[in-house]
């Protein structure tokens, strides 16, 4: 019973403080405020004498100095503090020893170890292929410097291949679909049935679903109107 | 007929690659075929056009061109490289860059001294080929634009080649260009601007030169002139490839419309002077374009975008109404792409790029032979695992426990240990015998403590695996010094045996605990398709290409009495006329007489007890004994039981639990993935 009266009190003592500071702190402005109406009435202005003024003003140079040499100390700690967290960022993008090990080692080595029993014709191959300039990365991501040899190749090869894709699929080449096909088969076969959309349930599942959705969409829009 | 739990499946998406070339050595009777992804195949014309061998292709790889020379075979595609083929070890044998940009077309002379290549900047390449590499010889003089055919003249004194809007013919011996035949741009395309490509062109002795090009013309021009002498104007597309009979008096060519058109060198009228090109036959047996033609002697051989290979005897070269006049279609491989693990309920399908496993659905109901039962459990994809490195995968294997998972590419094997039970977990075995490195067929033994790799010059490799280790244990040589591979791979269920077939014919069996050649099977002259030993008979039953089934006792060494029985009565005329190959011999463990066969049609039920069928008996007789009552049904039934219900299969297999895999794979959802057919308006439609 007693603690808790005790600690009763000494909440409400707390509070109280609590209250009482805040109230203080709420004063001070009022205390100027009324100081300066006070001054603002016909009363001269104080007495300064020179040393007072001269003291003062050394220490607010004084004081601005401090401020600004801290300043630039802060300043400073933030750039140190930065350029650590830069460096132990580069760390963390660094490869971990291993792979660093594992790359440095000379390629052909492991690669005779896959490769050992296979024919010579295999090997050689496969090294014309590995160029020198090769560097394995985290992941499974292999970066060569690309020749300008292959460039061309490539785009040359693009080149043939996009020309039998518009040669036989492009524009003017009047293809149907497989749909069509399919349902004109249905139609003209022994056996009739429907088209094949309608035969096979699975065709264009994408499609119907963006169908059904577009219903949907259009029969709620028509809804709202009316309600 | 005996009943069984059905687990129909149809979410195996085998998607066949489009049939880019094609080429045919008539000495040897093969047909090679190269596919879109690059793969190469090779059918045995000779042996009922069986599928003997696959050199499956790589990323990036794709072919334009094949050509014989010889018994070696060359490629070159659009990555500018010409390839030698090793057709024992099944591998690219080695590549030389070209340097002139992608290849549209290689040819060979007559002589098989030179190869020529047309290549994309405009040369004509010479190439000599040597003992064991092709050799740079020269160029023909530099064209503006692409060289997209080539055809030598029979005596390889001068080439022809078909560019855009012209065809260029070449003196051989100087390179240089003698005569140019302006080829008209076409009038139904509605741009008329559009070069037309010469898409194919054909050198006759008699100087001819024969061109079908993309205004869907077929234009017959005189070499020695230079001159047009005929058109032939055959469809709105293009003609994407010509074919010459070996005789010279026929030609075939094939359109995008699917239809593959003959002309023949005939006189119109009955006096036998004025010999002209007339167009006679239109074969339609594609939907989609038609980009590879052979023509035999017998039967023109196409293929195309539905990836489909059509073999059409010409019904004035053979006897009608006989097997040789019958059409072929050639769909599906004529090996597994479906591994079974039949303990575990666990299915492996085989893609190109990638591998898929899959646990089989459950069904608690029971039901009347027929009924569909309800699904307890739907099957579920466990795993897709992509493949590593840029080959295509040629092989794979799924251990009968469903703990191992193996799969080889042409340049390497790869092990996977897995575990199913409650989280899935797949981990790779890191460290794999140097001797696993060039792998055309994968197993595991029945106790999944061994894997058998067929490999380089006909031998067979046996490892162990062991908690994620793989140890070399031995290699199987072949007794003769045939070099051909090992195509099939079957261990027994006991674990002793271990049967091997290669394309030359051959079937050994090998003891697997006292790793020596138990035997060898009598070879006979068709190459096996299937074969297996019977766990509990200790025999091997082997079917073959042309239909053919021998069983073999293993303790005896000889052709058991059931086989010569068969052999002596022979096989009914129907099942002869099965045009697919049997893929995979199983046995029923409750019922050691049966043994289950299926081809891509069909798949039956042979009881060993039951008498053979006569010539004259019906043999496609279920349907009808279903109707009779059980002591008829019992004096008309025969040994062969053939059930039809099921079409386009992949695999049929007992699991443990005698209920039986058939895996379908519907035409129709073939048809639905491949690239547009051409619009045709078809009267009131």
């Amino acid at each position: 019973m007693s603690s808790l009266s005790n600690m009763a009190k000494k909440q409400r003592g707390k509070t109280r403080t609590g209250y009482f500071l805040k109230t203080g702190d709420v004063e001070k402005p009022t205390k100027a405020f009324a100081l300066t109406l006070e001054s603002s009435d016909d009363e001269a202005p104080e007495e300064v004498t020179f040393e007072d003024s001269k003291a003062q003003a050394l220490r607010s140079l004084k004081r601005a100095l401090d401020s600004a040499k801290r300043e630039k100390e802060l300043l400073k700690e933030k750039r140190r503090k930065k350029q650590e967290l830069f460096q132990e960022q580069k760390k963390r993008k660094l490869l971990p020893v291993e792979v660093l090990e594992e790359i440095d080692s000379p390629p052909s080595e492991k690669h005779k170890q896959s490769e050992d029993g296979a024919e010579e014709e295999a090997e050689d191959r496969t090294t014309s292929v590995k160029l020198p300039n090769v560097r394995i990365f985290k992941g499974n991501y292999t970066v060569r410097a690309a020749t300008e040899q292959t460039a061309a190749a490539a785009f040359q090869r693009q080149a043939a291949e996009d020309f039998i894709q518009s040669r036989l699929y492009g524009p003017g080449s009047c293809r149907g679909t497989n749909n069509e096909l399919l349902s004109i088969q249905n139609k003209n076969g022994g056996k009739k049935s429907a088209a094949v959309q309608f035969v096979k349930k699975g065709w264009a599942c994408e499609k119907k679903a963006k169908a059904e959705k577009m219903n949907k969409r259009w029969i709620h829009k028509q809804q709202i109107p009316s309600s | 007929m005996g009943e069984f739990k059905v687990h129909r499946i149809r979410f195996f998406n085998h998607m066949p690659s489009a049939i880019r070339v094609m080429a045919f050595n008539s000495h040897t009777e093969r047909l090679v075929v190269a596919r879109a992804d690059g793969a190469v195949e090779i059918f045995n014309f000779a042996d009922n056009y069986y599928q003997e061998k696959v050199i499956p292709g790589r990323d990036g790889k794709a072919v334009e061109a094949l050509c014989w020379v010889g018994r070696r075979l060359f490629s070159a595609g659009l990555d500018g490289e010409i390839t030698e083929y090793d057709l024992e070890n099944l591998r690219p044998r080695n590549s030389m860059e070209a340097y002139g940009g992608p290849i549209w077309t290689i040819s060979s002379n007559s002589q098989g001294t030179l190869l020529a290549a047309g290549c994309e900047d405009g040369t004509v390449k010479m190439f000599e080929v040597l003992e064991d590499r092709i050799q740079f010889q020269r160029n023909l003089s530099r064209q503006k634009g692409r060289i997209i055919s080539l055809s030598w003249h029979p005596t390889g004194s001068q080439i022809a080649a078909g560019m855009l809007d012209m065809i260029k013919i070449f003196d051989a011996e100087t390179g240089h260009a003698t005569h140019r035949l302006l080829v008209e741009r076409g009038l139904q395309r509605t741009s008329n601007s559009q070069e037309v490509v010469v898409w194919s062109v054909a050198f006759l002795s008699d100087h001819t030169i024969i061109s079908g090009d993309s205004a869907g013309k077929v234009q017959i021009w005189d070499g020695i002139t230079g001159t047009l002498v005929r058109t032939h104007l055959l469809t709105k597309w293009d003609v994407l490839v010509l074919a010459v009979s070996p005789d010279e008096s026929s030609v075939i060519a094939g359109t995008s419309e699917g239809t593959v058109v003959q002309f023949q060198f005939i006189s119109s009228t009955v006096d036998q002077q004025d010999k002209q090109w007339v167009r006679t036959r239109t074969f339609k047996s594609h939907s989609h374009d038609v980009r590879a033609l052979v023509h035999t002697d017998t039967a023109v051989v196409s293929g195309g975008v539905d990836t489909q290979l059509v073999v059409r005897p010409l019904l004035d070269k053979v006897e009608k109404n006989t097997q040789e006049s019958a059409m072929r279609k050639i769909i599906f491989p004529h090996r597994n792409l479906v591994s079974c693990a039949k303990k575990a309920g666990l299915l492996l399908f085989q893609f190109s790029d990638h591998l898929e496993l899959w646990r089989l659905g459950e069904s608690d109901g029971n039901g009347k032979p027929g009924d569909r039962l309800p699904v307890k459990r739907n099957p579920e994809k466990l795993i897709q695992l992509k493949r590593k490195g840029e080959d295509n995968i040629c092989c794979s294997a799924l251990s009968p426990c469903g703990g191992w998972l193996a799969y080889a590419t042409v340049s390497s094997v790869r092990l996977y240990r897995l575990q199913l039970d409650n989280n899935i977990s797949i981990n790779k075995v890191s460290k794999l015998p140097k001797e696993l490195n060039s792998v055309h067929q994968l197993s595991f033994s029945s106790d999944s403590s061994k894997l058998f790799a067929s490999s380089i010059l006909s031998s067979v490799i046996v490892a162990s695996v062991k908690e994620l280790e793989c140890k070399y244990l031995h290699t199987f040589k072949p007794p003769s010094d045939s070099r051909q591979p090992v195509h099939l791979l079957s261990p027994s269920e006991d674990g002793n045996w271990l049967a091997t077939a290669n394309t030359g014919g051959e079937i050994h069996v090998f003891d697997v605990h006292k790793l020596k050649l138990h035997c060898s099977v009598p070879v006979c002259g068709s190459c096996p398709t299937a074969v297996s030993i019977h766990p509990f008979s200790c025999s091997l039953v082997s079917v073959h290409a042309d239909q053919q089934i021998f069983e073999f006792s293993l303790k005896q060494k000889e052709f058991t009495a059931w086989s010569r029985k068969l052999q002596k009565q022979g096989m009914h005329p129907l099942w002869l006329q099965r045009d697919a190959p049997i893929t995979r011999v199983t046995f029923n463990p409750n019922n050691p007489t049966h043994i289950l066969l299926h081809d891509t049609s069909m798949f039956c039920i042979v009881d060993q007890i039951l008498p053979l069928p006569e010539e004259k008996t019906r043999f496609y007789n279920q349907s009808v004994l279903q109707s009779l009552s059980l002591g008829e049904r019992l004096r008309n039934s025969h040994a062969f039981k053939v059930y039809r219900n099921f079409q386009n299969l992949l695999c049929v297999d007992l699991m443990e639990d005698h209920s039986l895999v058939v895996v379908e794979r519907p035409l129709l959802d073939i048809v639905s993935q491949l690239p547009a057919p051409v619009q045709q308006k078809k009267f009131a439609t």
